[in-house]
């Protein structure tokens, strides 16, 4: 293995003890902190009980644990090698949804393994962060900004993002061009390409409207803004911002959320939970929470900006974006400033597939900021192995 | 080819670029050390977007639970609040001796609320064991549960005795979705003999919903008729509520507060339940009759009874829509109030107000004798005495007496129809009393202006001779002419009044009449012959109580039936028969009136029915009791007293 690096000093072969003392584990902390609020709330959405809901929540952490240093544990290498197979496969499966996947509220986004389910888009996340990491890993510097340089990576991203919208999934759409294009423009993608492909899109997209028949541009128009649909999500919507609203500044007491004890709130346990956190919590609770959030994204650029060499940084601070995208976009639909999309709350919401995607990413995270030192050398690698 | 042209042209583009930025360098690891510079940068300012980004979240947050949170609590409440209202209960009405008319009853139901029934028609078999559930209600309650929201309460069936109600309620816990309820119907004691004079309660039509909020009581009932509806809003009440927790679905999660409502008030009227009865009891044999009969002193109406008569109770409660048809399209028209609110040609009744109007006017002497000879010619038309022989010289007394229609032919000549309808105002004919009753009619005291105004043309001298006997234009209502002979009985002006009046309220006793006591006294004296003495037309229905003398003045109005243009047949052929009388003669107290529609002459069918009323009335004398006073009885009603100032 030792001969894949030409300069042994800058790839020091690290013990697994010395990996455990590389980790950061403030952030571990922070990371079941804010895990502990998802059992907490769950526990008080359940009207006072661990059942349903807490004691999963409190498994996956631990499974969501044991992930994070699996993933720590296995050496770099070994995941700059399996970042294509693994984009290809993950690829593979979003494309299998359409045709044998389960349908479940309207939209097809599940596949069924025995009594088993999960969402590949889900997947798609990391895999998307892991390929496009790779590919700037082997990409000559000098080549960045080429065009011809930058369309693999926007292959890359556009794929899964039509096919997400196909589910259709405008939020987890949203998620793959978000952090894909990020993710671009942090590998040192040129300002003008991210202008031409704005300007690109607002020329290309009424020509495109003009084609589209009366009962797609419906379908689109109801994507984009559920209120269009007023005793679906519009109502939704109002609840919860009643809810949040009525919390004040102090909130109603843990377990008093009238709002979503009396079950006026939808999804209450999974993409609506920060709004029964901020009723029960309040305002101080809310942003309490939402500082915890902030404080994991600048701890995952701070442990970006150490990273040496290219794919672990890229890696951490894709993840981060994902991170922030997750909590941007729950918290602003649940307070009523973008459409309903169906976004959960990272570690909070109730769900196994998001919650262990979620710890796979900030152990990807942890990986990168241990191995902070390694310069990787990018003769050793091919364009695709 | 063309790739490797396109390749420098775009390079120039990005040296140009380059230069923008400050970097030239061109080896590989300055190009690696620049890109590491660019994404630390950009990492930084996405950085500093994340930060600006939860910032605008902090903020929205900030609007919703800081800013306008006061705002999202009072939705919040009002999401999670229900208010039920709580029907008051209605105010009792008593007859003057305290028995109940009208009184609120406890009505015990059972309710079921589909959702929660495992299934809903074994639910229902379960209930039937202990309380029968009709075919009818069955379907009715399946029905409404396919059709409506499965959280909305059906009522099962309601009016179940202690006993069910009790052993529903050992059941309810095992039957989940099932309820025991307990709301009121209004229930009415003697309903046929007050049915005209108290009412009844119904559901608010559309134009009664006022803005009071018990209107939003599901099934709420209000007075529709008599004193139900004249004195609604004291008997009414005010609603409570209670406040419980809802959940989105609707559900009751607990009991939160409760404020108790508040029952309408008592009322006291001055009818006596049993002489009501008594009274339609005595009227049953006629087709259509009523009868009025008033305290002289105070006007306080004793009994009023209209027959054919109804029962409110199935009107009040558990409607049915084929009684009601039946009520509204009977030939005899049951719903109608014939004693307030039925015209009659006065007939020979009138004659005491012709005679009292020829005195006053000095127009007729007491004394001075006008020859009857059985007709009365005026202006080419000649007018007839009921007596064909005529009764010859006859003087005031003896013609009220043997009511001579020639002599009051002769005194309405004299006096001419403007100063008789004076007279007759006098006496209370022609208006309205406000006594608190809906649906009185105005009657028609004629004059020269009445007739220029209502029918556009000149009062005709001829016209005049029959309105002298109580025919032509004239018209009252029994009511009407039981006040003339309250009147005329005590030479006060009394107004009739339903309620009696409070313990502390201060009476205003009536005023005098503008008419001359000796008069007065004449024409009772008349009255009296008529009953007491040898040749008087009601003989025979003199009172049999010793010492105690009845007065009064029999009347046999003709009439036919309402616009009929064919000549009537039979029963309508026959003249109404009325009767006006006070006793006793020496010191009046009571004055009843009363008419038999085609019942014959007046002492036909009318006078012996006042005869035995008369006689109950002696022998209760509900006068001389105390009336009863109720515990929530209100204070005088304002419409009450202005009546009783008016006059």
């Amino acid at each position: 293995m030792s001969m894949l690096f030409a300069e042994p000093s800058e790839r020091p072969q690290l013990q697994l003890n010395k990996k455990l003392l590389l980790l950061n584990w403030p952030f571990v902390v922070l990371i079941v902190a804010i895990a502990i609020v998802g059992v907490a709330s769950l526990y008080s959405v359940a009207g006072g009980s661990l059942e349903p809901w807490a004691t999963r929540h409190i498994l996956r952490l631990w499974i969501g644990l044991a992930l994070i240093f699996a993933i720590v544990l296995v050496d770099l290498e070994i995941w700059m090698r399996v970042a294509y197979p693994f984009y290809f496969i993950v690829l593979f499966l979003l494309l299998l949804v359409p045709l044998i996947g389960v349908e479940s509220g309207g939209a097809q986004r599940w596949l069924g393994f025995g009594e088993y389910s999960f969402q590949p888009s889900e997947i798609m996340k990391i895999a998307l962060v892991l390929a496009i990491a790779r590919y700037y890993q082997w990409l000559p510097p000098e080549k960045v900004w080429r065009p011809d340089a930058v369309l693999p990576p926007v292959l890359m991203i556009g794929v899964p993002t039509i096919l997400a919208l196909g589910q259709p999934d405008l939020g987890t759409a949203a998620l793959f061009a978000i952090v894909g294009c990020g993710l671009l423009f942090l590998a040192g993608v040129s300002w003008f390409y991210f202008i031409g492909g704005v300007m690109g899109v607002i020329v290309v997209l009424p020509h495109v409207w003009e084609k589209l028949h009366d009962y797609q541009k419906e379908r689109v128009l109801t994507l984009i803004d559920p209120d269009r649909d007023p005793l679906g999500s519009g109502y939704h919507i109002l609840q919860s911002k009643i809810a949040i609203g009525s919390g004040g500044l102090t909130g109603k007491g843990f377990m008093h959320g009238t709002q979503a004890q009396l079950n006026f709130l939808p999804e209450k346990h999974t993409d609506f939970i920060f709004t029964m956190f901020a009723e029960e919590m309040g305002f101080i609770g809310a942003a309490s929470l939402l500082a915890l959030y902030l404080l994991v994204l600048l701890f995952i650029t701070y442990m970006a900006l150490r990273c040496r060499s290219t794919f672990p940084r890229l890696v951490a601070a894709g993840m981060g974006l994902c991170v922030f995208t997750y909590v941007f976009i729950n918290v602003a639909m649940v307070t009523g400033l973008v459409p309903v999309v169906g976004v959960p709350l990272p570690l909070v919401s109730y769900g196994g597939t998001s919650m262990l995607t979620m710890m796979a990413g900030l152990g990807f995270v942890l990986n990168a900021y241990v191995n902070r030192a390694t310069r990787i050398r990018r003769e050793e690698y091919g364009p695709l192995w | 080819m063309k790739s490797r042209n396109f390749g420098p042209r775009l390079r120039r583009g990005v040296s140009w670029r380059t230069l923008l930025i400050g970097s030239a360098s061109t080896t590989p690891r300055d190009q690696d050390k620049k890109l590491h510079n660019r994404f630390s940068r950009r990492a930084l300012l996405i950085g500093a977007g994340q930060v600006g980004l939860f910032g605008l979240l902090t903020w929205r947050l900030r609007e919703l639970q800081i800013q306008d949170s006061s705002e999202y609590r009072l939705l919040s409440d009002e999401n999670r609040l229900s208010f039920q209202l709580v029907a008051p209960m209605r105010g009792t009405i008593y007859d003057r001796f305290g028995a109940e008319i009208a009184k609120d009853q406890e009505n015990l139901r059972v309710i079921v609320v589909p959702v929660f029934c495992k299934n809903l028609a074994t639910t229902l078999d379960a209930i039937s064991t202990v309380a029968p559930v009709s075919s009818a209600d069955r379907d009715r309650v399946l029905r409404a549960a396919r059709r409506q929201n499965h959280y909305f309460p059906i009522l099962v069936s309601e009016g179940l005795s202690w006993r069910e109600f009790g052993l529903l309620n050992v059941l309810a816990p095992q039957l989940p979705g099932v309820q025991t309820d307990r709301a009121s119907y209004r229930h009415y004691t003697e309903p046929r003999s007050v049915a005209h004079v108290v009412g009844y309660v119904g559901m608010a039509g559309k134009g009664e919903i006022d803005q009071d909020k018990v209107m939003r009581i599901p099934g709420f009932r209000i007075g529709k008729t008599g004193i139900e509806k004249g004195l609604d809003p004291e008997l009414r009440g005010k609603p409570g509520s209670i406040q419980y927790e809802v959940d989105a679905h609707g559900r009751i999660v607990r009991k939160l507060g409760s404020t108790p409502s508040e029952p309408g008030r008592d009322v006291v009227l001055t009818l006596g339940r049993d002489m009501q009865a008594f009274a339609l009891d005595r009227l049953a044999g006629y087709r259509r009759a009523s009868l009025v009969a008033l305290d002289v002193a105070t006007g306080g109406v004793l009994i009023m009874v209209s027959n054919p008569s109804f029962d409110t109770n199935e009107l009040a409660f558990k409607a049915d829509p084929k009684i009601w048809t039946d009520l509204v399209k009977g030939s005899d028209e049951p719903l109608n109030n014939r004693a307030a609110a039925g015209l009659y040609p006065p007939g020979s009744t009138f004659k005491v107000v012709t005679a009292l109007a020829g005195l006053t006017a000095g127009v007729i002497k007491p004394e001075e004798h006008i020859v009857c000879k059985g007709t009365y010619p005026f202006g080419g038309h000649i007018f007839h005495c009921w007596k064909p022989s005529g009764h010859g010289p006859i003087a005031l007394h003896d013609a009220i007496k043997k009511s001579c229609d020639c002599y009051f032919y002769e005194t309405v000549h004299r006096l001419g129809i403007d100063k008789l309808a004076v007279t007759g105002r006098a006496l209370g004919l022609g208006q309205i009393y406000d006594c608190g009753l809906a649906g009185l009619k105005q009657g028609i005291m004629p004059d020269t202006a009445w007739k220029r105004a209502t029918l556009d043309q000149p009062w005709y001298p001829g016209e005049t001779i029959s309105c002298g006997i109580g025919q032509g234009y004239v018209s009252a209502t029994p009511l009407q002419l039981a006040v003339v002979v309250a009147r005329i009985a005590s030479g006060k002006s009394i107004v009739p009044s339903f309620l009696c009046s409070h313990a502390n309220e201060t009476q205003v006793p009536p005023a005098a009449l503008s008419l001359d006591p000796g008069y007065l006294q004449m024409v009772r004296d008349g009255m009296s012959g008529v009953v007491n003495e040898e040749g008087g037309t009601a003989t025979r229905s003199a009172l049999k109580i010793p010492g105690v003398l009845m007065a009064g003045k029999t009347g046999t109005a003709q009439s036919f039936g309402k616009g009929a243009t064919r000549q009537p047949t039979g029963w309508e052929a026959q003249p109404h028969s009325l009767f006006i009388a006070f006793a006793p003669v020496g010191a009046p107290r009571y004055a009843i009136c009363c008419v038999v529609e085609h019942g014959g002459y007046g002492a036909q069918a009318a006078a012996p029915v006042v005869h035995d009323v008369m006689t109950e009335l002696l022998q209760r004398d509900p006068a001389s009791k105390p009336v009863f006073v109720a515990d929530r009885q209100p204070g005088p009603a304002p419409a009450m007293a202005d009546a009783g100032n008016a006059q």
